[in-house]
């Protein structure tokens, strides 16, 4: 009976392959920003020192 | 039947649709990291503008042409009302649907970021106004008297009046199939409200004055012409360069509300039968079920969508300007919200082309052809010869219309990052720390160009 693949609707879920290009942006974002505060926390501290 | 969107269905792409966004995201993520590199001082700030010759000036701006410029926007604006009350009902044969909705709503947008605010002289309602004032000048021996414009009201009744118009056009008229679903009765009949209103209002505050701040038309596409070269400073006609006057334009309140408006109801329009189709179909059967009327369900319906988007779109924008917000050195962030907001007019006009741009293409066959000989649609009249014309729906393939819309996406986002980063650099001075800021803008151009190219995907489908 089931001898096919279930896609039928596969197209309703479309929509993901255009978010992704999104979210992969705000991920770096977000990666670059924290290493960016990190970085410079440290070379405040190493300033201090 | 005219269709909005899409007449036949698209041949075979080279690649799958959203394979594009992937490609305009890469674009726009290359473009940032050459801009970070490579812009390093404000160049849009300064227009550098060069008056043209005096002559010019004279000519196009004096006031010969002003009378014939108006004159013409009146008698045109008369026919399409009075084709709106006595024509045919059927839109796609009434000259004042055409006209109003695709010759004047799309057609001066594309003409005011080529030549100009051409709309200006043309605008029916500002030539009355100043012909009414004029002529009570003549006789009083004084100007109208007028009250003061509340600044803070800013371009609100504009963004306002631009989404009351279009979703008379979307929402209260939505039949589906045809190009421009409202009636032309009930065209005409908006048309004098509308006049009746601007007219008030230009009385109250003045012409220049409404023209500039609550007048729909002139708000609208006065915002496009500051995309272009040409423009008219103290005066004079001159040029400047490209993009240019857009700096200035957001300072008013309200503007970003304008712009933002004007992405909220093309996505909508670009929506409604194709991504939000499930979701709007969903909404109507429940209030149906909760009583409401067939109609008013679907008006309800659609009208919550369309504020949906434009909610949607301003979160959008909001959330770049908060992220700007925590750079260090960065503005106010009520500076950084109209500071801004000039960025989105190259998006604006891109979704504009990338929606409309097929309709502009077949509609205006059928202007220049049918409507024209016979403007009441009733099959009576030929006066020029061409009421037997037609559209060639073959004049376009399918294909060709996909990848005008992913151009128009791809150029309107990167002229919007390339602003952004040249007012970032002008607020920042330090072009890293400017780089820095534009990370959050960044992922507002991605998300708006993988928006697009979804709605259209869909749509086109």
């Amino acid at each position: 009976m089931h001898d096919f693949l279930p896609l039928a609707h596969v197209g309703h879920w479309l929509w993901t392959l255009y978010v992704f290009p999104v979210l992969i942006v705000i991920f770096s974002i977000v990666k670059t920003t924290i290493s960016e505060k990190r970085k410079a926390k440290r070379d405040s501290q190493r300033s201090t020192d | 039947m005219p269709f909005a969107h899409a007449l036949v269905a698209r041949e075979d792409l080279p690649i799958p649709a959203w394979l594009f966004a992937w490609g305009a995201s890469i674009i726009l993520i290359v473009s940032f990291f050459a801009l970070s590199a490579a812009w390093r001082t404000p160049k849009f700030e300064d227009g550098n503008w060069r008056p043209l010759r005096a002559g010019a000036s004279r000519l196009l701006l004096g006031l010969p042409t002003q009378i014939v410029c108006g004159l013409a926007g009146v008698f045109l604006f008369g026919v399409a009302v009075y084709a709106g009350l006595r024509g045919t009902e059927a839109p796609d044969r009434n000259f004042a649907i055409t006209f109003l909705f695709v010759t004047v709503w799309l057609g001066f947008p594309a003409l005011s970021v080529v030549v100009g605010n051409v709309f200006k002289p043309f605008n029916p309602w500002r030539a009355i106004g100043r012909a009414v004032g004029s002529g009570f000048a003549t006789i009083a021996g004084q100007r109208p008297a007028r009250l003061a414009y509340p600044e803070a009201l800013g371009r609100w009744p504009a963004a306002i009046g631009l989404l009351a118009f279009v979703w008379l056009e979307v929402v209260y008229s939505a039949s589906g199939g045809v190009a421009v679903g409202v009636s032309p009765h009930t065209t005409a009949v908006a048309a004098l409200i509308y006049s009746s209103y601007t007219l008030a209002m230009m009385a109250l505050f003045g012409v220049e004055k409404w023209c500039e701040r609550g007048e729909v038309f002139s708000v609208y596409f006065g915002m496009f012409s500051r995309l272009g070269s040409f423009g008219v400073r103290d005066g004079r006609l001159g040029v400047r360069r490209p993009l240019s006057a857009a700096t200035g334009w957001a300072t008013v309140p309200g503007s970003a509300a304008v712009v933002i408006a004007s992405i909220a109801t093309t996505s909508f329009d670009g929506a409604q039968e194709g991504a939000f189709k499930g979701g709007i179909e969903s909404v109507f059967d429940w209030l149906v079920d909760a009583g409401f009327g067939l109609t008013t369900a679907l008006r309800l319906t659609d009208t919550i969508f369309m504020a949906l988007c434009f909610a949607g779109i301003a979160l959008v924008y909001l959330a770049g300007v908060r992220g700007m917000e925590t750079v260090r050195g960065a503005p106010p962030l009520p500076k950084l919200r109209s500071g801004f907001a000039h960025t989105l007019i190259p998006i604006a006009f891109a979704y504009l082309v990338a929606h409309y741009f097929s309709l502009v293409v077949f509609q205006e066959q059928a202007q220049f052809t049918y409507l024209l000989s016979d403007p009441l649609g009733t099959a009576t009249t030929d006066l020029f010869g061409t009421a037997s014309g037609g559209i060639d729906f073959t004049i376009l393939s399918a294909n060709a219309i996909w990848y005008v819309q992913v151009g128009a996406l791809v150029v309107g986002h990167v002229t919007g990052l390339t602003l952004a980063h040249d007012r970032a650099v002008a607020y920042w001075g330090d072009y890293r720390q400017a780089a820095r800021s534009q990370y959050w803008m960044l992922a507002v151009m991605v998300a708006f160009t993988c928006f697009g190219l979804y709605l259209l995907s869909v749509a086109n489908a």
